[in-house]
């Protein structure tokens, strides 16, 4: 056995340079399914966090971009002034936001000071940080990766400029970082602030009290399933009516309708994957090709059919296994163990590369060798030996 | 092992290129004694590696029948033929055909991995084999280190180590110069006459024919004519 492993291994390093270039083959579609798996994987853990937290999400109707007046919360609260059901509603602007000197674009959302603690508790504010948002109207949460890729910091004075129409400049007050909430990209203000740039700016007054979404917080899943449904009601008829999803649905609608990275990092894992295969199939027929005279030898010496066919197929899952590895190993040491682990990812703090994408990845590289392999293999079982010989002739 | 006899009872073997039947091997009959060193000449396409190719299994009559020693290979299976092989038949190819990733060891080694044997039995037996092809020092040399000679002397070595009955040559000395040939043949005619092994060789030289102790040659499909080695058979005969 130990002579079989022999010729297996050495056979992979006959042609160095053609098995390093299947192995870099295989290994790329692994990185890329590798992030793209774990990518996937951790938006849908930030979404399912999103949805633990009991909260509804009401749009426009007609779109997502399109705004909601702020008269639509009060009415929302009336269907429970008991608030048993009903805990918060909060109002939400967006209003992006880019730094004077920077392109980069910021999530800076305007909220109702007094709900969003209550609304959003995943904060987890301190008692401290929660008298400053109440004192400062120009309060601003920053969240945690956000401040820590600018090397913001609690008590620092930042001016921002909104993205939209008519671009305001707010000059906020670092309170929070924010270290504790699921979504931590997202910036938080005062809604009130952003009304009173809005009025100042000399917008029409049917314009400045619009708010992008309105989030419900509910007591429980009974509430949330019933007032999903009210909520649409409610405003069924009107110039603005309403769609309400839970915090999940809603997030991934607007995932999908910003960069749909799922779909286009499978889509793009798919492809990368069927070229691994081509290529990793074009080394082995080569390579099946530049044997032919052995295979032909072994048959002669009284080996199998059966065993040229396993010969040539070990080779190609073995050679694809090690792309496999490569392909694994090269993402989990780039983003646990260099800079690299830095990058910010919308949504994701920091890619955790967990050991069960690496077994997909490993046993899809196994996959691609054993589809590789196959056509070789079923060629050197019907390897005719004397044809063979004479074409060496 | 012993030596084995080979008896071919009206042999036909013809292939078929683009529907076309071209027949190599019309009706040959042929016996070659156990333990003898026959030679196998002739014209090209007159049937030669054809011959050697169905006396050793390779490949099937298409009618007639070819007996090796107890077996009757015309009847059996190719995965019957392929078990056979690995026990009764060493091959000695022209061009050696040695797996250049593995040392002369290792390759000798290959065959005996069809066996049931434990891995210091192994090792004595290549130890053997490349002790009596003479090489018994380069166990541990890859084919592109080694001469031609010696190449062939590890293909030799490859073909005994499994202490087959017969051994097969097609051209073993056809790519290989004057001395290093007589070399060759030399140890072939020591495991004929030493070991008793039967030997079948095909070969376009007369001297190499020479070392035979008998040459038969084959036109379009049949033994035309056959010739004994008289020295040959005298220092057989003498030993």
């Amino acid at each position: 056995m130990d002579l079989l492993l022999t010729l297996l291994l050495r056979n992979l390093g006959r042609n160095p340079r053609r098995s390093a270039l299947t192995v870099a083959a295989v290994a790329m579609p692994v990185v890329i399914l590798v992030l793209s798996f774990t990518i996937v994987a951790q938006l849908n853990r930030f979404l399912d966090d999103s949805a633990a937290q009991l909260r509804l999400a009401v749009a426009h109707k007609t779109s997502i971009i399109n705004p909601l007046p702020y008269g639509h919360k009060a009415r929302i609260a009336a269907l429970d002034p008991q608030k048993r059901d009903i805990i918060a509603v909060v109002g939400i602007a967006w209003i992006g936001g880019v730094l004077a000197n920077d392109r980069e674009p910021l999530t800076t959302m305007g909220v109702d000071a007094d709900e969003f603690p209550i609304a959003f508790t995943d904060h987890l504010l301190t008692q401290q940080e929660r008298e400053a948002w109440q004192r400062d109207r120009r309060a601003l949460i920053v969240g945690r990766s956000t401040a820590a890729k600018m090397g913001w910091k609690v008590g620092d004075r930042v001016t921002i400029r909104a993205s939209i129409p008519p671009y305001s400049e707010f000059s906020f007050n670092v309170i929070s970082t924010a270290p504790k909430a699921i979504d931590p990209v997202a910036n938080w203000c005062h809604l009130s602030y952003v009304f009173e740039e809005r009025a100042r700016s000399g917008l029409p007054e049917s314009s400045v009290d619009l708010v992008s979404f309105l989030f419900v917080k509910c007591s429980g899943r009974a509430a949330l399933e019933r007032y999903r449904v009210e909520i649409d009601r409610l405003f069924e008829n009107t110039p603005d009516e309403t769609q309400t999803q839970d915090e999940k649905a809603f997030l991934n609608q607007f995932i999908s309708q910003q960069f749909d990275l799922p779909t286009n990092l499978t889509l793009l894992a798919l492809i990368t994957i069927a070229v691994a295969v081509l290529a990793a199939a074009n080394t082995m027929n080569m390579s099946f090709r530049d044997r032919i005279g052995e295979a032909a030898t072994l048959r002669a010496l009284g080996f199998s059919a059966r065993f040229g066919a396993w010969l040539s197929l070990t080779e190609s899952v073995l050679l694809c296994g090690i792309g496999g590895c490569v392909g694994v190993l090269a993402p989990v040491i780039a983003f646990g163990y260099t800079p690299i682990g830095d990058v910010q990812i919308p949504l994701i703090v920091r890619l955790e590369i967990g050991p069960g994408v690496c077994v997909v990845a490993l046993t899809l590289a196994l996959a691609i060798g054993t589809i590789a392999g196959a056509w070789p293999a079923i060629q050197g079982g019907r390897l005719r030996v004397i044809d063979a010989l004479r074409s060496l002739e | 092992m012993g030596a084995a006899g080979i008896v071919l009872r009206d042999v036909h073997k013809a292939y078929f290129k683009d529907r076309l039947e071209i027949p190599v091997l019309a009706g040959l009959n042929l016996e070659i004694a156990p333990g003898e060193f026959a030679a196998l000449m002739g014209p090209s396409g007159s049937g030669k590696s054809t011959l050697l190719h169905l006396v050793g299994g390779l490949d099937t009559p298409t009618r007639g029948s070819v007996r090796v020693g107890e077996s009757q290979l015309e009847s059996m299976s190719e995965s019957a033929l392929t078990a056979w092989r690995s026990r009764h038949v060493g091959f000695i190819f022209q061009m050696y055909h040695l797996v250049p990733v593995l040392t002369a060891a290792q390759n000798v080694e290959l065959p005996l991995l069809l066996f049931r044997m434990a891995s210091s039995e192994r090792k004595r037996r290549v130890q053997t084999a490349l002790s009596i092809v003479g090489l018994g020092d380069r166990t541990d040399h890859r084919p592109n280190q080694l001469s031609g000679g010696q190449e062939q002397r590890v293909a030799i070595a490859r073909a005994i180590v499994t202490d087959p009955d017969v051994l097969l040559a097609d051209e073993p000395t056809g790519d290989l110069d004057a001395r290093t040939s007589e070399e060759i043949l030399n140890l072939l005619n020591a495991l004929n006459t030493e070991f008793g092994k039967t030997i079948v060789m095909v070969t376009h030289d007369p001297r190499a024919a020479g070392h035979a102790g008998r040459t038969l040659h084959l036109d379009k499909g049949v033994l035309d004519r056959e010739e004994v080695n008289a020295r040959k058979t005298a220092a057989a005969s003498a030993s």
